[in-house]
């Protein structure tokens, strides 16, 4: 549905041509039907692919293809929908004649326009301000205006970027179900985001891009080690046995919930679990570590810093 | 042939919004404005002149119509597009279904009609200050009027060239550089031609420039051109819808040059 191929983009500027590399050799495909998580930190190069694959701005390198056609393909662009980071639209509008004018682009018929309209502004949650002038909505308000636009056209592909940003938690858990409607009907979703958490409850695969290169691609169970890092195990026990306890093989912390041991795996965890019941201890808690979405996106970072340096 | 039904759709959802923009906007306030200066204008200079009132109020308010609709195409023209780059409406709007020159045509359509709806409204409410002042809105001055409206279309197209390379600031110093330059051209040809400078280089490059840049002369028709080449004025019947349909041909081929530039300048360009 999406593919881009060793692309790489060097912005140009100001005066003395200072050139700075966005990206360099980035490929991966983004197969039908997916829901496809682009994770990189700020700057990382998310928004310039973006850009490259909705036909904004154009690669240096490399090359993008959207629905198998070349960028900008007019046909292509009439199958996907997009949300634009922080998206900015004409604020003397009404979402209502915002959801028109796109339909007009996407070339609906009046009475579709005026169906799709009274469907999405609903289904985003804007039913009560559909007449009021953009210029008036809060930054959320503006991202559900954003997402409706975006799925006027019925796309078969719908590009997101950042669709969580300046959402409140209950904004975020509507995208997410909207995107997860999305994909039930059948509809391919990119999206870019650096909130690992709504990458990992809802990504079929991921893209992590770092520092404008490509460091991980796959889906989330592969790309993430099963294997138990530490386990954390949360006691309390009487006053005279704590001594005893304290001096267990760990990490020791405390915290409002009691006690807190840190163990290298599941075996050291069952020998203090032993010690601390015979001592007359209780357990609290017990928390194995498997690597984390973040913990990956951190180690990448770190790599590509290093790199760099 | 549903192709270009579906361009055409295209291209008018562009140039609507862009005609609600400008109508939001208050631009169409500039029409209280220049209605309340010509009837200010009309009393206090019909006070002065003697039995001229209808011929000074047609030149006041013709004058009036062009400066008013100048300085809207200007302000307008050379906002259309760093407006929407400023603004980033444009991230939104280029990845939908329509080609770059497309949303670049939809602009002028929409800054077009704009200007026509202007044009109209200033041109109604001279003729009932003329009809107040018992005189008549002939045919004469509806011809001046369409060429007031061809120049006003001209002034947009050369100002959405500059604006898809510079800096508004900078579009609005080439573009009322250009129609200054243009307004002139029939006096830049007399002084090129002229017995110092006819056969000089500088002659040379000032016929030249004369012959490149756009001639908005073309489009004034209050008083006879220098050199006695196109006599036109809005009091004598000479002026022909001949000349007025000559003019809007040359209006709308330098136009399209500007505007083709400008597509082309806009294909390659990225939207950082």
């Amino acid at each position: 549905m999406l593919e881009v191929e060793a692309l790489g983009k060097t912005f140009v500027r100001g005066f003395l041509r200072r050139k700075t590399e966005a990206l360099r050799g980035v490929s991966f495909a983004v197969e039908r039907g997916e829901i496809f998580g682009f994770l990189g930190p700020n700057g990382a190069g998310k928004t310039t692919t973006i850009k490259i694959l909705m036909g904004l701005i154009f690669p240096t390198t490399g090359q993008a293809r959207v629905l198998g056609r070349a960028v900008g393909d007019r046909s292509a662009k009439q199958r996907v929908g997009y949300l634009p980071e922080n998206p900015y639209f004409y604020d003397y509008l009404t979402p209502v004649e915002l959801l028109d004018m796109v339909g007009r682009l996407y070339g609906l018929r009046r009475a579709e326009r005026r169906r799709r309209c009274d469907e999405l502004v609903e289904r985003v949650g804007l039913a009560h301000a559909a007449r009021r002038p953009l210029r008036s909505f809060s930054k959320g308000m503006l991202q559900r205006a954003g997402l409706a636009q975006a799925l006027v056209g019925d796309p078969e592909v719908v590009v997101l970027d950042e669709p969580m940003s300046g959402l409140d938690p209950i904004g975020r858990k509507e995208v997410r179900d909207l995107i997860l409607e999305l994909r039930a009907a059948g509809k391919t979703v990119f999206f870019s985001t650096h909130i690992l958490s709504d990458a990992t409850m809802l990504c079929d695969r991921v893209a992590i891009v770092v520092g404008g290169r490509l460091r991980e691609t796959g889906p989330l169970g592969e790309l993430l080690s099963p294997t138990v890092q530490y386990v954390d195990i949360v006691w309390t026990a009487p006053d005279g046995t704590l001594a005893t306890l304290d001096s267990l093989a760990g990490e020791h912390t405390s915290t409002s919930e009691g006690r807190v041991l840190r163990v290298p795996d599941l075996a050291a965890a069952q020998r203090a679990l032993a010690a601390i019941v015979a001592a007359g201890g209780e357990i609290r808690e017990l928390v194995p570590h498997r690597q984390s979405l973040e913990e990956l996106f951190v180690t990448e970072a770190r790599a590509v810093g290093r790199s760099l340096e | 042939m549903n192709g270009v039904a579906l361009g055409l759709g295209r291209l008018w959802a562009i140039a609507l919004n862009t005609f609600r923009e400008a109508t939001r906007n208050r631009v169409l306030y500039v029409l209280v404005l220049f209605a309340v200066g010509l009837m200010g204008f009309s009393i206090v200079l019909g006070e002065l002149s003697l039995h001229e009132e209808v011929r000074v109020i047609k030149d006041i308010g013709l004058a009036g119509i062009s400066l008013v609709g100048l300085v809207i195409a200007l302000f307008l023209g050379v906002n259309l597009l760093s407006k929407e780059l400023d603004r980033k409406t444009v991230y939104f709007v280029i990845p939908k279904p329509l080609h770059r020159h497309e949303f670049l045509l939809g602009k002028f359509l929409g800054l077009a009609v704009t200007l026509v709806v202007l044009v109209v409204l200033m041109a109604a409410i001279l003729a009932v200050v003329v009809e107040i002042e018992g005189g008549r809105h002939d045919l004469a001055l509806v011809r001046a009027e369409v060429l007031v409206l061809f120049e006003l279309l001209l002034v947009t197209a050369v100002a959405l060239l500059f604006s898809s390379f510079s800096s508004p600031y900078l579009s609005a110093m080439f573009t009322a550089s250009l129609w200054i330059i243009g307004r002139n051209s029939a006096e830049l040809r007399a002084f090129a031609g002229s017995k110092k400078l006819a056969d000089t280089p500088l002659g040379t490059v000032l016929d030249g420039a004369a012959a490149v840049l756009p001639d908005f002369h073309l489009f004034y028709v209050s008083g006879a051109s220098l050199g006695g080449a196109t006599p036109v004025s809005i009091h004598e019947s000479f002026v022909s819808w001949g000349y007025v349909v000559e003019a809007g041909v040359y209006g709308a081929a330098y136009g399209g040059i500007c505007l083709l530039l400008a597509m082309v300048l806009l294909a390659r360009r990225d939207f950082t």
